[in-house]
């Protein structure tokens, strides 16, 4: 996959928590999937058409989506409930929509669906290329960096 | 002052409904797609539109252009929040008659100042 393909989603994952949430993001290290199996505990799942097809999967584990949904809201949630899953799906909506706008700056138009939530840990994934899948990796501090705790989200695609 | 917000993600909704709020609106009637709003505009009185693009149903962008080929609701502000960025988008919607147009990911301030443009055309 060409390596081009890969930025888009760097600028809108680091765009989008920092206008939505306020929240700095630092990618790890890029790696390359064999198996099409969920990342985290909450993923968000889109199909992309156009110029190029391809899915992008936006993956949270349980902790970091919990607080996303109280950065966004305000509100606790113990849980992963509807609202948590209902705002994975937003937040999936909302890079997936960036990372668009970052494609077509390189003449690349692309169209997305209506994302998916998937609940649950390693659950398999149907992604419409068969090429391998790249997953990025970007951590950050939870609780204002006050814990020291850190969460991650992955983000996952492939292109063709 | 009453807001009609139309979104099928319940997220979007409250963090709207949360920014106007901290602007005095509290009159706040949700849809989770343009075939429910419209059905809520033939029985309440709507000042300001606040609209998602892609959703289920009916899109954002068939619910403007609905809303503008209509007498009745024509003259309501309507301002799309969408994460439609593409240019194509933002001229389709601006062709069909939008008021405003924010891409997400968007501050709270900058939907704040699309509202109160909003509310200064309806006079509230």
């Amino acid at each position: 996959m060409d390596v081009q393909y890969i930025n888009p989603f760097i600028v809108a994952a680091q765009v989008v928590f920092k206008t939505m949430l306020g929240i700095d993001v630092n990618m790890g290290k890029p790696e390359l999937k064999n198996t099409c199996v969920t990342s985290g505990d909450v993923t968000g799942i889109m199909g992309l058409a156009g110029d190029k097809k391809g899915t992008v999967a936006i993956s949270f584990r349980e902790q970091g989506a919990k607080y996303i949904y109280k950065t966004l809201i305000g509100d606790e949630c113990e849980t992963i409930n509807q609202d948590v899953v209902d705002a994975v799906g937003e937040i999936t909506n909302i890079i997936s929509g960036q990372a668009r706008k970052e494609f077509e700056k390189k003449g690349i138009n692309l169209n997305a669906a209506i994302p998916m939530v998937i609940v649950g840990k390693q659950v398999e994934m149907n992604f419409i290329t068969k090429l391998p899948i790249i997953s990025l990796p970007f951590y950050f501090a939870i609780n204002n960096g006050h814990t020291g705790e850190k969460e991650v989200i992955y983000i996952d695609f492939s292109f063709e | 002052m009453n807001v009609l917000v139309v979104d099928d993600f319940s997220t979007m909704r409250k963090i709207i409904k949360n920014v106007l709020k901290q602007i005095g609106i509290e009159s706040v009637i949700e849809a989770e797609n343009g075939k429910m709003a419209l059905e809520l505009l033939k029985k309440e009185q709507i000042d300001l539109i606040i609209s998602d693009w892609i959703m289920p149903e009916m899109t954002g962008i068939d619910f403007l252009k609905a809303c503008k080929s209509e007498e009745n609701t024509k003259k309501i502000p309507f301002i799309m929040v969408t994460a439609e960025a593409q240019k194509g988008n933002i001229l389709e919607a601006i062709k069909s008659g939008v008021d405003n147009y924010i891409v997400k990911p968007f501050t709270p301030e900058k939907l704040q100042s699309a509202i109160e443009k909003a509310k200064e055309r309806v006079g509230k």
